[in-house]
């Protein structure tokens, strides 16, 4: 107990603690996303998460040079410093760097959201870190761990059951759309709403691309649904998004 | 902290003359291993970030420990965290193949920014260790990293066929060994005859190999082609 009270103070041993433990936390999550082939790895969670740990540490050193060597100026001039004022501009610098990970693919999709969150939730932890919160990191690593590693599970175990599906569509020509309306109809599914551009990609010979939003009847599967659609001659691509 | 360098945390022409010193050796350290690999911002770029963070800490230090003025002396420095981190995502950019490239390269360069911070407010102990836990990640890492990737479990799959109902044997194979069909994009040629090809993301969950689940898929009957992307 009083060694980690030691480690909660600042001193030499608890900064170089504290800057491996974040390198560490931060590498070990990194490692998860990686196996994923996802595009933040091992290598960025590790950075941000020193970086962010090191900005605390920065704002802990300044005051305690405020209490110690510089003490006679900082009587005279009388203003002190705050130690979480670097800290403070991680939490807003990582959500920028976050937002150039998300991008809308050309099939209307929203992908990298996960990977920004996860980005900043874990320059956060490395706030907590450099703070020398040693709890804190272990109920956010933990934390974090978790919601990567056994989250998707239960998401991809709700996404294949789920009855609303998003259909991205190419067709020859869009008079083939309505063909396709009773192909869907026929199968009791329902159209919540529809997405027509018109004009299409010129690189693809002007296809005319058509998003659905579709509640499927009961006890129905995703993946034999799009087998089942790719065998209409009108359609040239399907996605489900 | 190592008091026996106090003598150097001076705001003196000495310890100036550290700070900014210890900046470049710091940022060009790090640069000088993105260089090597080819990446967009390399030795200049993290030497530059790196000086430029330095001197905003050093500058309100002069400020404040020189001439008096009641400054709060992170003020500038923690611009330089939101800043730099514009930079980077500058350096983020999406390929063709919607893969997201630079990421790396930005959160590096936002660490250097930060060590920077640390030379500029002389604090050599953080500024020096930091560093070294950059290099010696990347060491280790380069090391474990193709072992990591070859035992991924997630990959994706291009596959050509004949006639449409090729999809449905693929699919059937999948659950045979085990394996989840993450995601399909079914795209038909509309010039050639009647092929088709479809992107499969796939996740083998039985343990069963790639090469083993490759090799059953393109026995299928009418499969064209089957590679992994």
């Amino acid at each position: 107990m009083e060694a980690l009270d030691c480690l909660r103070q600042f001193n030499m041993s608890s900064v170089l603690l504290r800057l491996t433990l974040a390198v560490l936390c931060g590498g070990l999550i990194g490692v998860n996303r990686e196996h994923k082939r996802r595009p933040a790895g091992f290598r960025t969670y590790m950075l941000v998460c020193l970086g962010a740990a090191l900005t605390m540490v920065l704002g802990q050193y300044q005051y305690l040079m405020f209490d110690t060597v510089w003490k006679s100026e900082q009587l005279s001039v009388g203003m002190t410093t705050d130690v979480t004022r670097f800290g403070a501009q991680v939490i807003n610098g990582i959500g920028f760097l976050g937002t150039g990970t998300i991008l809308i693919t050309e099939q209307r999709e929203v992908k990298g959201l996960t990977t920004a969150a996860g980005l900043w939730a874990s320059a956060c932890m490395g706030l907590a870190i450099g703070a020398g919160f040693y709890e804190g990191m272990l109920l956010g690593f933990l934390s974090i761990f978790l919601s990567i590693k056994v989250l998707p599970y239960i998401e991809g175990f709700l996404m294949a059951r789920s009855r609303n599906m998003n259909l991205y569509v190419e067709f020859d020509a869009l008079e083939n759309m309505r063909d396709f309306i009773r192909l869907l109809k026929d199968r009791g599914i329902r159209i919540y709403d529809v997405e027509i551009d018109r004009r299409g990609d010129v690189r693809k010979q002007n296809a005319p691309s058509v998003v659905f939003y579709l509640h499927l009847p009961k006890h129905q599967s995703h993946t034999r649904l799009m087998t089942d659609l790719s065998y209409s001659p009108y359609v040239r691509t399907l996605d489900e998004i | 902290m190592l008091s026996s360098l106090n003598f150097l945390r001076q705001p003196d022409l000495l310890g100036m003359t550290v700070r900014v010193l210890l900046a470049l050796v710091c940022g060009g350290a790090i640069g000088i291993e993105r260089t090597g690999k080819r990446r967009p911002a390399g030795f200049r770029t993290h030497i530059l970030i790196c000086l430029g963070a330095a001197m905003t800490t050093a500058t309100s230090q002069y400020l404040y420990l020189e001439m008096h003025y009641p400054i709060s002396v992170s003020r500038m420095g923690a611009q330089v965290i939101a800043g730099v981190s514009f930079i980077g995502a500058g350096a983020i950019m999406m390929t063709k193949w919607q893969r997201v490239r630079g990421l790396t390269t930005a959160a590096g360069l936002w660490v250097v920014a930060i060590v920077g911070l640390c030379c500029g407010t002389a604090f050599y102990e953080g500024a020096i260790y930091a560093t070294v836990l950059v290099l010696l990640a990347e060491v280790v890492f380069s090391k474990l990293e193709h072992r990591l990737l070859r035992d991924t479990k997630e990959f994706t799959v291009y596959a050509e066929y004949g006639k449409p109902s090729c999809l449905e044997e693929i699919m059937a194979k999948c659950h045979m060994l085990g394996v989840k069909i993450v995601d399909v994009e079914i795209t038909r040629k509309s010039e050639e005859n009647n092929h088709s090809c479809t992107v499969l993301a796939l996740q083998s969950r039985r343990g069963v190999g790639r090469e083993e689940i490759l090799a059953e898929l393109s026995e299928i009957e009418g499969v064209l082609t089957l590679v992994e992307t």
